[in-house]
């Protein structure tokens, strides 16, 4: 069982997925705890959205959205082929 | 020398050009999206709405062209907006 | 015992033989150490605060490379450790400044701790993940120019993103069906936040990131129920990942109070 942990490769998303997000974790006289400090989420999540702190966002299946109606001008654009 | 700094111009300008157009065909993306929802809410002539599609065509070809000339594919340029549109780019950076 | 170095934490076990320690070494090279308190053992090694610190740490996180190279190890060690009993990982860069400290750990935390090594004990967990379907999408042809050639693109543009949309929804609910049934059959489960696009190009794609709680033994059974329910849904890829130490399910609560 050890030696199946072992070997299979691993992605590094799927890793962070797991090691960010869980685990014991205490405060206290701790340095730094990756949940405590936002200073941190803040600039980690620019990379890694698995931080526990960050509300999770499920994806919603696409509902078409109430359009308020707008007046539509004509684009700028004339449509023709290459000048 | 002087072909090496060429050819870190030639990579500078790619760079640059992706980047450039990635957002143009970000602003394509939601223009053509707004323009079909404003087409499906009706009240428009078909002489309109041929002269809404047509102008979107056009953009969708020189996009095209554009990306060609520097060689860049669909891909490079790391749009999806996604099934949600626009939400999908504004939710979690890359 | 203050000392200019910090103490990584890797994890938390009930009783493992010191002697297994000795040779393994952990994150920034130094060597484990046992620290044994209120019968649990925190499984340690000495980090320099110039690189492990709060200011150089904050840094550091935001390095992904850096970031990969401490998981990975810490990962290893958790793995090398779950050969001599069950274990708790601890979270990622949790450093403690003394000895003392850790003691504190293992006292005020040991029930929590306790159920959670109860829980993850012989067990293994699964990742599956799901992304709506690829389906090749048809490139729009060089239309000629002529009349209705404008509301031609228009209907095929219309007709290309409602296909996605249903394919999101379909997507979705299949997703939902698949989790359910391997809740069920699981010891327990567990949802993800959506991972990052900077991680996982597809990531626009995923409609499901599970983590699944198993039996060991049933470990390659519940694989192939994975696959079984996994063809049967068209709308979506499935992809499955592991087996990996339960990480999900060995969740200690935080505790709020100020050390003493």
């Amino acid at each position: 069982m050890a030696d199946s942990l072992a070997l299979t490769p691993i992605a590094l998303v799927d890793l962070l997925d797991r090691v960010l997000a869980t685990g014991v974790v205490i405060s206290g006289e701790i340095v730094l705890s990756i949940a405590d400090v936002d200073l941190v989420y803040v600039s980690l999540r620019a990379l890694l959205s698995s931080v526990s702190s960050v509300r999770a966002v499920t994806p919603q299946p696409f509902a078409p959205q109430p359009f308020a109606p707008q007046p539509f001008d004509p684009l700028p654009i004339d449509p023709v082929g290459p000048a | 020398m002087t072909g090496r700094v060429e050819v870190d111009r030639d990579g500078v300008e790619k760079g640059l050009a992706s980047l450039v157009l990635t957002i143009v065909e970000l602003l394509r993306q939601l223009m053509e999206r707004q323009a079909l929802r404003r087409v499906d809410q009706g009240g428009l002539s078909d002489e309109k709405v041929e002269q809404v599609g047509a102008t979107l065509l056009a953009l969708d070809e020189r996009m095209a062209e554009l990306r060609e000339h520097f060689g860049l594919t669909p891909a490079d340029l790391n749009i999806d907006l996604g099934p949600l549109g626009p939400l999908g780019t504004l939710l979690p950076p890359a | 015992m203050t000392t200019a170095g910090g103490l990584w934490l890797h994890a938390v076990m009930r009783d493992p033989d010191p002697a297994r320690l000795t040779g393994l070494t952990g994150v920034g090279g130094g060597a484990l150490r046992a620290i044994a308190a209120a019968g649990l053992t925190a499984v340690v090694c000495p980090v320099d605060l110039a690189e492990f610190g709060a200011e150089p740490l904050r840094g550091n996180l935001e390095d992904i490379g850096w970031v990969e190279a401490v998981a990975r190890t810490h990962h290893h060690v958790a793995v090398e450790l779950s050969q001599l009993g069950p274990v708790v990982p601890a979270r990622l860069a949790t450093i403690y400044l003394s000895d003392e400290s850790v003691v504190g750990l293992l006292t005020r935390g040991r029930t929590g701790i306790d159920a959670a090594l109860t829980r993850v004990s012989g067990r293994i967990e699964w990742g599956v993940k799901a992304y709506t379907s690829s389906a090749p999408r048809p490139t729009p042809a060089v239309a000629g120019s002529g009349p209705g050639t404008g509301a031609d693109y228009l209907r095929r543009k219309r007709a290309a993103l409602s296909a996605r949309s249903e394919a999101a929804t379909a997507a979705a609910a299949c997703a939902e069906e698949l989790h359910r049934a391997l809740a069920e059959v699981a010891e327990a489960s567990r949802r993800h936040p959506p991972q990052s696009r900077g991680l996982n190009p597809r990531a626009a794609s995923m409609v499901l990131n599970g983590s699944y709680l198993v039996d060991a033994a049933r470990g390659d059974r519940f694989a192939e129920t994975v696959a079984e329910l996994a063809s049967g849904y068209g709308a979506i890829e499935v992809e499955l990942t592991g087996p990996w130490l339960p990480y999900s399910f060995a969740i200690v609560p935080v505790e709020e109070t100020p050390d003493g």
